[in-house]
């Protein structure tokens, strides 16, 4: 399983609806895209960081290394804000490090509202609702096929890596490309493969086009709901009070 | 690469949303006909999306000495047409999203745009174009060259995108748009050509050796015909 999904549904929030850890995780993640960076980013953050380890207790290390990546990216598309190009050619940006800082600030905090979600949630809870909220299921069950194939694909693309490996296949540059290629190849005939024999075993059980699952039925709990609006308006009055008092 | 989430300001974002709403709702409602008349394409599809998925996880050795992932969106667009990737490409992006915490919810539409829109309609472009004028010739080279054109026009166009809307985003305080662009366009467009030729090449023996083993999905696909087939295989003899 992927490490966020592993969380996900080893949460103690698993059982809860979707709505609820909706409603507090994208309430977070509207304040931190739209409320000025300093100091609503931070207190977002702050927010989520507690909501994150002190109530959902999501694993900290996981959360570290699945907001490196978009860190990295963060922070080399701030490198660009640092300095500006004019008739005299590059030179550092007034303002530069400001406004590279409140972006670093923007992107972290909105990335670890939309991860208090996803390490909380699976999304096999979510997929099945969504016809709910208006998605057409085709794309629904064609999303829900995707899901569950993906994981056969992943694991599939370990062990033939892996037996690549064991065969040299990663030595030379030449063997790598060559490994590289069959490994892709060979992916795609696993997909439509397994594809296929899930058809033909549908087919025999009166496949009629839905692929209908069942879905726990989890009452939304409004106390929850009512609790996460209040920490979303929280965010939102003490950003706007910093704001007037500290400009 | 992804934009990641809350990089872009939330007027941008939406915008983008809006941009990639009319694609994605075409790709939709194609995708919704497919499973319609057809019911046992859903499994294809969604095995489509997963190879999508998965593909662009590979690591490729890049033409430069390092490392990089394949956006995958050339050869999905050759494979499954852009309508479909445009569905396929924003599901994956949402996935890449809630489970790898690859872009972002509030980025999806920019992504979508640069990723599932805008790099499998160039690559398909370059693709039936060069199939157009070199088809005529015969043989597999045709197919090899249309491929890589396919697939590099794909990748370099994604970053391309993703440069103008970062420009758009934060333009330069002296040169505004223009300078902006320069500086994005040097970190993620020009050092991105190394890898969309390694994605071209990469592509390129992919699809060979699903001509040797998977012949009779890329016919049903049409990606090559039974007469393409039936020359080849003449030819050989």
């Amino acid at each position: 399983m992927l490490p966020i999904d592993a969380a996900a549904h080893a949460s103690s929030w698993r059982r809860r609806h979707p709505a609820d850890k909706a409603v507090l995780s994208f309430g977070l993640l509207g304040c931190a895209v739209a409320l000025p960076p300093w100091p609503g980013a931070v207190l977002v953050a702050a927010t989520v960081l507690v909501v994150a380890f002190g109530f959902a207790k999501v694993p900290a290390r996981r959360l570290w290394r699945a907001a490196r990546a978009p860190m990295g990216f963060a922070a080399t598309g701030a490198l660009t804000l640092l300095v500006s190009i004019g008739a005299d050619g590059v030179a550092w940006a007034e303002d530069g490090p400001r406004h590279a800082g409140e972006l670093l600030a923007r992107s972290g905090a909105a990335g670890l509202a939309m991860m208090l979600f996803a390490f909380t949630t699976p999304l096999s809870d979510v997929l099945p609702r969504l016809t709910r909220v208006g998605v057409p299921a085709a794309v629904v069950d064609v999303a829900a096929v995707m899901y569950r194939m993906l994981f056969l694909l992943y694991d599939t693309t370990a062990r033939i890596n892996q037996a690549q490996a064991g065969r040299l296949g990663h030595r030379t540059r030449r063997a790598r490309w060559r490994s590289v290629a069959g490994l892709g190849s060979a992916v795609f005939v696993h997909a439509f493969a397994r594809a296929q024999r899930l058809e033909a075993g549908l087919a025999g059980r009166g496949y009629d086009g839905r692929l209908r699952v069942l879905v726990d039925e989890v009452p939304i709990s409004r106390a929850f709901v009512a609790g996460s609006l209040f920490v979303v308006a929280a965010v939102v009055a003490t950003t706007l009070l910093l704001v007037s008092v500290v400009p | 690469m992804h934009i990641a989430e809350g990089y872009l300001p939330w007027e941008h974002a939406a915008a983008w949303g809006v941009a990639s709403a009319p694609f994605v709702v075409h790709g939709a409602r194609a995708l919704t006909r497919e499973v319609r008349d057809r019911p046992e394409n859903t499994l294809l599809l969604g095995a489509s999306g997963a190879f999508s998925f998965v593909l662009s996880a590979l690591k490729i050795p890049s033409v430069t000495g390092s490392c990089s992932h394949p956006t995958g969106t050339g050869l999905g667009a050759i494979l499954f047409r852009p309508p479909i990737m445009a569905v396929l490409g924003t599901i994956t992006l949402l996935f890449q999203a809630l489970l790898l915490a690859h872009g972002g919810l509030t980025t999806l539409g920019a992504n979508a745009f640069s990723m599932a829109i805008v790099g499998p309609w160039a690559g398909y472009g370059a693709y039936r174009l060069a199939r157009s004028l070199l088809d005529r010739r015969g043989g597999t080279m045709p197919l090899d060259v249309a491929v890589f054109l396919g697939a590099f026009v794909a990748d370099l166009s994604t970053y391309c995108v993703t440069s103008v809307q970062l420009a758009l985003a934060f333009p330069d305080p002296d040169s505004g748009f223009p300078g902006a662009l320069a500086k994005f366009g040097g970190i993620f467009s020009l050092t991105q050509i190394p890898l969309a030729i390694s994605e071209g090449l990469l592509t390129v023996l992919v699809v060979r050796l699903l001509r040797q083993s998977s012949r009779g999905d890329l016919i049903r696909l049409g990606v090559v015909t039974d007469a393409r087939v039936a020359r080849e295989e003449e030819k050989t003899k």
